[in-house]
């Protein structure tokens, strides 16, 4: 593992590429990334293979689960879509925006997109980046500084990735002696860290959300696909599905039904056992309310590779996810949005047909059932734009 | 039948000598379970869509468990409502749903209460218990049973020192100054939350040689949260209580009995927690609902033989592992990470 002075070693190397970005024009950076993601996107291309070889040994996901989840999450990831990306960034920042001298990055989860754009934003403003790897995704990271090299020597400099363990606080020290931090994970994650970003610095967090759909049984399939990329962890996977009360009994047949298919295309990765537990104890729970008189209704695989529990109302419940979803059935447009109100600070999208209007109340991202786990490359993570957080 | 069965489990907790018997255990979990299926309406209705009845049932491990979180929503009694006479509700979260646990008789929970803790809390008092001298100076942190009157924990610190405590024994929420002032051993007892409390407050000091510590419970949702290691290191820096004279209980409101660590009574051997002969511990794969592959964790699934007004066969929230005859429940992994961004949702809950 990395030692503390090997992560200020690479601090060092990484003021050295800062300097040398210093007067690079911005239009052969973002030129770069275009190149970049259009090469990332090509599903018969390099890096999505790798990513397709390499990913689930770490992650847990199933190969085929790896290779749909990147191929719909980075279609619409082109080349001109960051051009337009970052001009109608700056129009609002600033032409000449620049990022601090080092951004250290800290990455979570296993999910690649959101490692590429939290990489490639202060890149894209020359602030150099160290980035930490997700334990549980050691690849992304290092594909993704590979490619940049291989395309842009210069920039591929500006880059370091260093793995070291999370409770080596003398490394953590080292690594968060940054002008701006960028860290993704947990508010628990969040929170410990910010007792080593230096006073005065930025930190820009981006926590962990939830998604939810608005649909009728006639979504069943595209919902199941929602579900199943990524197992349900990602924080545009839905959690729960919102439907009108005369058809919720419907869509939850419809619903098992489309999971027990997208099963046999998309394995269910690795399951933990705390994971497991959980879901076992909210299908028993759901199945003694139901005994207990309540109009619940609980379908599951045996193995647990699915699981769709209908409630008797709106109100939320614990998600344990790897694909178990809950369907409320709802009364009326307020109970609907009196039910999304109460998930307003945690919600990240939407699916469903509703005029996105509807939703206006909420800061989220409302899309097409079937299309949740493919955001625009503008929406990034929670929500927040891509560079203004990260411009000096 | 009801009360037949109690007098055999109650005849059974009053026995000195721990016998597992497995006979005698499996006599007495299946006619509880005719009992339960037959006056308990929605346990009924939840085994019978697992195909589990007293005709189908001839092992006590097929005997279907109620996950402990039903407690919250459900009214589990295998009496009528009108005979309830003492209902313990489980400390309240942030979802606002306390569980509770309907009771006809206080007899079976009172009676499961104490034997444990003579054996693990107090073995040094079992020779004295002989002359008739088994009493010991107990200090509890934690409201009393009349401050908190559904609190099962209130409840049974209230009955061990009624039974075990030294007159100067009792209920203390700040006992820095008792603790300063004591010459003779102490048991001090509380929830690990009292116990932080307590330490972040109280200088260091050496409680006699023979004082011991009963901690409980955890820290979830309480905002500091520190490893059960930290709190016993603590513990012996700031009151000079070795981690091998520190014993966790492990129990809940749902259930009747509880279960301790087996430190102070078998100082030898591994740290692990040992059930009363009237209860047994399964460690469950929730994938296969069976028995969890040696080594490997499970669910936590007890069957309490105390808890003959609700349901024996509770499935708790805990994942456990073996560990030679008992086992131990874990806690969170250590440096664990999330493989996605969605949050759990238990924890947005604050359940």
């Amino acid at each position: 593992m990395t030692s503390a002075a090997e992560i200020r070693a690479a601090g060092e190397r990484l003021a050295e590429a800062g300097a040398a970005l210093r007067d690079r024009p911005r239009g052969r950076t973002v030129d770069a990334f275009a190149s970049l993601l259009e090469a990332w996107r090509d599903p018969g291309g390099t890096w999505q293979k790798r990513l397709v070889e390499t990913l689930p040994g770490s992650a847990g996901f199933s190969p085929e689960n790896v290779r749909e989840g990147l191929a719909r999450g980075l279609e619409h990831w082109t080349g001109n879509a960051l051009r337009e990306l970052v001009s109608r960034e700056l129009e609002k920042i600033g032409e000449d925006a620049r990022g601090f001298p080092r951004t250290s990055v800290l990455l979570a989860g296993s999910i690649p997109m959101p490692t590429i754009t939290s990489l490639m934003g202060p890149l894209l403003l020359h602030s150099p980046v160290l980035a930490k790897p997700a334990s549980r995704d050691p690849v992304t990271a290092d594909l993704f500084a590979e490619s940049l090299r291989d395309l842009d020597p210069e920039l591929g400099a500006a880059i370091e990735v260093i793995p070291f363990a999370s409770d080596d606080s003398q490394c953590a020290e080292a690594f968060f002696d940054a002008d701006c931090v960028v860290a993704t994970g947990s508010d628990e994650t969040v929170f410990a860290i910010t007792r080593f970003v230096r006073a005065g610095a930025r930190l820009v967090a981006h926590g962990h959300r939830l998604s939810v759909a608005v649909v009728g049984p006639e979504h069943a399939e595209a919902l199941a696909l929602d579900v199943a990329l990524w197992d349900q962890l990602g924080c545009l996977s839905p959690v729960a599905a919102y439907c009108d009360a005369a058809d919720a009994e419907r869509l939850a047949e419809a619903l098992a039904q489309a999971l027990s298919e997208t099963e046999k295309r998309l394995p269910r990765g690795e399951l933990p056992t705390a994971s497991a537990a959980a879901i076992r104890r909210e299908l028993d729970e759901a199945a003694m309310r139901r005994a207990a008189g309540r109009d619940v209704s609980v379908r599951g695989d045996e193995a647990l590779r699915w699981a769709v529990v209908r409630e008797a109302d709106a109100g939320f419940r614990p998600a344990p996810l790897h694909r178990f979803v809950r369907v409320h059935p709802i009364e009326s447009r307020d109970q609907l949005l009196q039910a999304l109100a109460s998930l307003a600070p945690h919600l990240a999208g939407i699916a469903t047909d509703l005029p996105s209007e509807v939703f206006a109340p909420f800061c989220v991202r409302v899309c097409t059932p079937g299309t949740l786990q493919a955001p625009p490359l503008a929406w990034h993570h929670d929500g927040q734009p891509l560079l203004a957080p990260l411009a000096r | 039948m009801r009360q037949d069965l109690d007098a055999r489990v109650l005849a059974w907790m009053a026995e000195a000598d721990w016998r597992a018997d497995e006979p005698r255990f499996t006599a007495l979990a299946l006619e509880l379970f005719c009992f339960q299926f037959a006056h308990c309406t929605p346990y009924r209705r939840f085994c019978e869509a697992r195909g589990a009845t007293p005709d189908s049932v001839s092992d006590w491990r097929d005997v279907p468990a109620v996950p402990a979180g039903t407690f919250k929503e459900v009214a589990i009694r295998s009496f009528p409502a009108e005979h309830t006479c003492k209902t313990f509700r489980t400390s309240g979260t942030s979802s606002g749903r306390r569980g509770e646990l309907h009771l006809d008789t206080l007899a079976l929970y009172e009676a499961s209460l104490l034997p444990p803790i003579r054996r693990f809390l107090f073995p040094d008092l079992e020779s004295a218990r002989a002359e008739g001298g088994e009493r010991f100076r107990i200090i509890v942190m934690a409201p009393t049973p009349r401050e908190a009157p559904d609190s099962s924990l209130s409840h049974m610190f209230g009955r061990m020192l009624d039974a075990l405590g030294t007159s100067d024994s009792g209920f203390c929420m700040k006992p820095a100054r008792l603790l300063e002032q004591a010459t003779a051993p102490v048991a001090l007892c509380g929830t690990a939350f009292a116990f932080v409390h307590l330490l972040e407050d109280a200088g260091p000091v050496r409680l006699p040689d023979g004082s011991r510590v009963m901690e409980t419970g955890g820290f979830k949702g309480r905002g500091r949260e520190i490893s059960r290691g930290e709190l016993y290191a603590w513990i012996e820096e700031k009151l000079g209580v070795p981690p091998a004279r520190i014993v966790n209980q492990y129990g809940m409101t749902e259930l009747g009995s509880q279960f301790y660590d087996s430190v102070l009574r078998e100082p030898e051997r591994p740290r692990r927690k040992l059930a009363p002969p009237w209860t047994r511990v399964r460690l469950v794969d929730p994938e296969t609902g069976r028995d969890a592959m040696p080594g490997k964790p499970g669910l936590v699934t007890i069957h309490d033989l105390a808890n003959t007004g609700s349901v024996a066969a509770i499935q708790t929230a805990d994942l456990g592992h073996a560990i030679e005859d008992g086992f131990d429940v874990l806690g969170r992994e250590p440096g664990a990470e999330e493989r996605g961004c969605s949050i759990a949702a238990d924890l947005m809950l604050g359940a």
